[in-house]
């Protein structure tokens, strides 16, 4: 094959995924990336010669009131929930399931059901389960025999972050429990006899022959959870949108309220900027951790 | 050919009238004698053209009925005219129609709030002037320059309003009187001694929502009580007319609230609860009073939903030295503009109309006074409407709601403190310094 | 892991194989205690169906308060002819439509029509996800040139962006396409955010075709479309169920394009539907309800019947990517 027709040919088959790559993704990043530099409403015409202000935006972050540090700094708590928490539960989960237990099918239907069902309801599940009066919680924790105050979940500043964050994990352990499963039954059961034949518990399996088989996998479910992590809003939205006081504040929360409600459109997209920046240097991070220690490493 | 039009034209009309009838067989006759004395130059409207619509009266919004009869009627009007009508729920609007804003895409007819939101718009050009076509509605007396005060830009009338709310505190007379009161609290001494006799009955006074999107719901009694303490005139310069929030006044109203905070008179779940629950709380009887916007009349004339007497009046006077009764907050706020472009000229003739319409019927189901003069039959106007319409009668002063007064990345600023006030965490002092310096 | 794609081979053996050492070495207190777990967490994942499903039959006082999580005092069916109907139910409706350019004749409920076309949007992106993704995937993988590597990384960004960060500036190029308002104004963006999913698990599979059987096909003198066409296509089969769900699980619920994108009420999706029923200031949760239910429910359906069949897809989309 002459070498000219070959990269026509790649081309062409490139074509429609660049097409809409290019156009959708790539085109916007830098509509962002010029936006970002400007003090602009996003309603009036741009006037690039005035409303030029360099790297202005990104500095207005960092300020008193917006505290995007601090937002930045609940999306990495989370993160660190998700990867040290959620995930590790969902494993527990996945190996659970991974050696036949009754009803193995109906459990992991049901575990991934929550992934399925729309953020508005789950949303406004959590708000009936939250409410101070006659919220499930509270209710269950009275009849416990607790009789202060009404706990104001999503109201009280010391603990509506942790209460934003426990249904944000509920609702995707499904969605990483199906995946680790994926991996622990696909783990040749071959090493699993081996294991159990040089007198290995079921512990030790998972430990020492289970989990560094998955590893591809457990590095695919880390770099979703930390850049899901990153860019999490909706049920934060739905929730609290960042109240009480900036309590439960992420970027992307403070992204849509500068972008439309604040009419900063500069701002807000120096957000955006900054959030991709971020993912991509954390998803990158991860590959190459995992590619460190990685010593059955594949790919 | 003229012929054949004829009989399109009476076709359509039987068809619409027929499509309206059973919601209008109540009262059959304000079709034609109310919308059939226009002084407005129709003749735009006598061709076939079609106008675009965005607006937030949503199947379950207190507005969808009036919007439904005022397109029913002008269908009636201008066979011609079709209609396109979007529909988007009240928070994912803002953020719909200032993007088609950004990318020019504003539909021909859309609902705005006066103030600084449309002032965005008007600022960027994109919103059609409306003089023309408001001038004749001026001459003949049905709208007053008043009611356009808040969608006029640099002497010029960019909006048509429609129906306008005032901050309303409702009262559960029922309530009152088992501490013995048979009126609502006129003054700061009998309010604190009802809420007093309140709480020594295990029953909440107040009821306000904190959770970030309803910010607003706290700005309903923070905004009367400024009012009520540095005046009206006072309270419009900071708002509206860029004066310094560094006003003492400000800052003991700020205090006031929070020592109500304080004191119990507030619900204390209310900070995490949303208005929706708020309201449902008052209507399930839990809370003596709710301030919030005069709107809510239609939902708490519904005696099938609420099993008390509801009574309106307004927040006692803080300050007499500056505060009088009368001062209110509020005004015309919902408004239907006119974007700038090919159909402008049509767009602008239906959109007054229109909004008139709105304003007739809105008024009639409760959801808001009338920004026009009153028409037609009001005899089944509710009474608590009526109520809030006395209020406006003996107003002094209106001061729009803060965060439509203000623009956008003020109010946006403003409702943050305001949030921290309820929330305690932040002092009448704290709340001028910090507005001071990041405002003005 | 080079047997991963038998992995449902390999799950019959396993049973057998490790079933023998359960009996052998498994603590049965333990077990009893990791099956009471896992039944307690199935309840919890249950709970929103149940929930969803009663608000949906209940009056705003009661899911307010005085019954949040209870069945209903009375059952209000009604709710779902408000959801189908809107306000007043079948019968004012029917009576007479006032809401713009239809008159008489019989008229699809609002929420089937919306039901329909996120059904439309959805089906499409998934087409257009999977031959966009198969093509690329083609081009990076099975032909060797410099970039590939590249290449792939740049769509590989595609998984770190925000969606909701570009809504102005997709917004903008969809208007000035001319597209508002049609279908496609949201089947390109949705395609587009979904296909650097759809190209990892393309990749993956693609992967596991032995390179031996193209090789085949030129020696046999096709091209490399034909190649395309009539030996990886046929191939990729596997992989349709995997990206299709996955693109599924991205678009079927978005919201912020959705509402933006699309104005008229004919071609209006399902969850911007379900977003309209919420009023101004009050807001009738009954019918909500019903609506979610509606949405959901067919989703659930499908899910119930074909569960096996998505999380084996879901399953080997993980294991391949």
């Amino acid at each position: 094959m002459k070498q000219k027709q070959k990269y026509i040919a790649i081309f062409l088959f490139l074509l429609p995924a660049l097409l809409l790559f290019v156009g959708l993704l790539i085109a916007p990043i830098i509509m962002s990336i010029y936006y970002s530099l400007f003090d602009w409403n996003g309603l009036r015409a741009l006037d690039p010669s005035n409303d030029f202000v360099g790297l202005k935006n990104y500095a207005t972050l960092f300020n008193q009131r917006i505290q995007f540090g601090s937002a930045l700094k609940n999306a990495f708590i989370l993160a660190g929930l998700s990867v040290f928490l959620q995930l590790p539960f969902s494993l527990a989960l996945a190996l659970a399931l991974g050696k036949k237990i009754k009803g193995e099918r109906a459990f992991l239907s049901i575990y991934f059901l929550p992934v399925l069902i729309s953020t508005v309801v789950i949303g406004q599940l959590w708000l009936k389960i939250y409410n101070p009066e006659y919220g499930i919680l509270n209710t269950f924790l009275r009849a416990l025999g607790y009789d202060g105050e009404n706990i104001r979940w999503l109201g009280d500043q010391s603990i509506a972050l942790g209460s934003v964050f426990v249904p944000t994990l509920w609702q995707y352990v499904g969605y990483h429990m199906l995946l680790l499963y994926a991996g622990v039954k696909g783990v040749s059961p071959e090493l699993r006899e081996a294991a159990k034949l040089d007198g290995c518990t079921d512990w030790q399996v998972n430990w020492n022959v289970v989990i560094p088989t998955i590893k591809p996998i457990i590095k695919v479910s880390v770099i979703f959870a930390v850049t899901g992590s990153l860019k999490s809003f909706d049920l934060i939205y739905v929730l609290t949108n960042g109240g009480p006081m900036k309590a439960t504040e992420v970027p992307s929360i403070i992204m849509i309220n500068q972008l439309f409600k604040a009419n900063q459109y500069g701002i807000g997209s120096a957000i955006a900027v900054l959030l991709i920046i971020l993912c991509f240097f954390f998803a990158i991070l991860i590959g190459f951790i995992f590619k460190e220690r990685d010593i059955y490493g594949k790919k | 050919m003229k012929r054949i039009l004829a009989v399109l034209l009476v076709l359509a009309m039987v068809f619409s009238l027929a499509a309206c009838s059973k919601d209008e067989d109540k009262k059959p006759d304000n079709n034609n004698t109310n919308t059939g004395n226009t002084t407005t130059d129709s003749g735009v409207l006598d061709k076939e053209i079609t106008l675009t619509l965005w607006d937030i009266a949503t199947e379950g919004d207190g507005n969808r009925p009036a919007y439904d009869k005022a397109l029913a009627d002008l269908k009636a009007k201008y066979p011609k005219v079709t209609i396109t009508e979007t529909v988007t729920e009240n928070n994912a609007y803002k953020t719909k129609i200032k993007s088609a804003m950004g990318a020019n895409e504003l539909p021909d007819i859309f609902f705005t709030w006066a103030g600084a939101f449309l002032g965005d718009f008007v600022n960027a050009g994109k919103v059609h002037c409306l003089d023309a076509e408001l001038q004749p509605w001026i001459d003949n007396g049905e709208m007053t320059a008043a009611q356009l005060g808040n969608s006029t830009y640099n002497g010029k009338h960019y909006g048509v309003p429609t129906t306008y709310n005032i901050v309303t505190l409702f009262a559960n007379m029922d309530i009152l009187a088992k501490v013995g009161y048979d009126h609502i609290p006129a003054t700061m001494d009998e309010l604190n001694d009802c809420c007093d006799k309140l709480l020594a009955q295990n029953i909440i006074p107040f009821g306000c929502a904190g959770k970030t999107d309803d910010t607003w719901c706290v700005t309903e009694y923070l905004e009367p009580i400024i009012e009520k303490t540095i005046g009206a005139t006072a309270l419009k310069d900071i708002m509206t007319f860029g004066k310094t929030w560094n006003n003492q006044g400000v800052a003991s109203s700020v205090d006031l609230l929070q020592s109500m905070i304080k004191k119990g008179y507030f619900d204390p779940d209310g900070i995490a609860l949303g208005n929706e629950e708020v309201k449902q709380n008052f209507m399930a009887g839990k809370y003596a009073f709710y301030q919030n916007g005069s709107w809510n009349c239609g939902d708490f004339s519904n005696a099938e939903k609420v099993k008390f007497t509801v009574k309106a009046g307004e927040f006692p006077v803080v300050d007499s030295a500056n505060g009088k009764l009368g001062m209110l907050i509020g005004g015309p706020s919902d408004t239907i503009a006119v974007s700038e472009g090919a159909n402008a000229a049509a767009a602008a003739a239906y959109a007054v109309e229109f909004g008139r319409l709105i304003c007739h019927y809105g008024y009639l189901e409760g959801s808001g006074l009338p920004a026009w003069k009153v028409w037609g039959d009001t005899s089944s106007v509710k009474p608590l409407v009526q109520q809030v319409a006395d209020i406006c009668a003996k107003a002094v002063d209106y001061v729009l709601f803060g965060d439509n007064a203000m623009p956008a990345d003020e109010a946006a600023i403003y409702l943050e403190y305001v949030s921290s006030v309820y929330g305690g965490a932040v002092s009448g002092a704290d709340f001028i310094k910090g507005l001071t310096s990041e405002i003005r | 892991m080079e047997k991963n794609n038998q992995v449902n081979v390999e799950q019959s053996s396993l049973k057998l194989d490790t079933s023998k050492y359960h009996v052998r070495k498994t603590n049965k207190g333990l077990r009893v205690l990791v099956f009471v777990g896992l039944i307690l967490w199935a309840f919890i994942n249950l709970f929103p169906i149940y929930w969803m499903f009663t608000f949906s039959l209940k009056t705003n006082e009661e899911i307010f308060g005085e019954n949040v999580a209870g069945l209903p005092n009375e059952w209000k069916w009604e709710n779902y002819d408000t959801a189908f109907w809107g306000k007043g139910g079948r019968d004012k409706k029917a009576a007479g439509n006032i809401d713009g350019t239809e008159e008489g004749g019989f008229q699809l409920p609002k929420i089937i029509r919306q039901f329909i076309n996120s059904v439309i949007i959805t089906v499409s992106t998934i087409l257009i996800s999977i031959f966009a993704a198969m093509m690329a995937t083609f081009a990076m993988s099975r032909i060797q040139w410099k970039l590939s590597k590249w290449a792939y990384a740049m769509f590989m960004l595609g998984l770190t962006i925000p969606i909701h960060a570009s809504l102005l500036p997709v917004y903008k190029t969809i208007s000035s396409l001319g597209l508002l308002n049609t279908y496609t104004s949201l089947i390109l963006p949705y395609s587009a955010f979904s296909l650097a999913m759809s190209i990892l698990i393309c990749s993956g599979f693609m992967e596991d075709i032995p390179k031996e059987l193209d090789e085949a096909a030129y020696i046999d003198g096709a091209g490399l479309w034909k190649t395309f066409i009539k030996v990886i296509v046929p191939l990729m089969k596997p992989a349709l169920a995997t990206i299709g769900i996955y693109t599924f699980l991205q678009c079927w619920n978005e919201l912020m394009f959705a509402n933006q994108f699309i104005s008229s009420g004919d071609k209006m999706t399902l969850p911007v539907g379900v977003q309209q029923l919420s009023g101004q200031y009050l807001t009738e949760w009954g019918p909500i309800g019903a609506a979610l239910v509606i949405a959901t429910f067919p989703t659930l359906l499908v899910y119930i019947f074909f569960s096996k069949k998505i999380q084996d897809s879901f399953i080997a989309g993980a294991v391949k990517g």
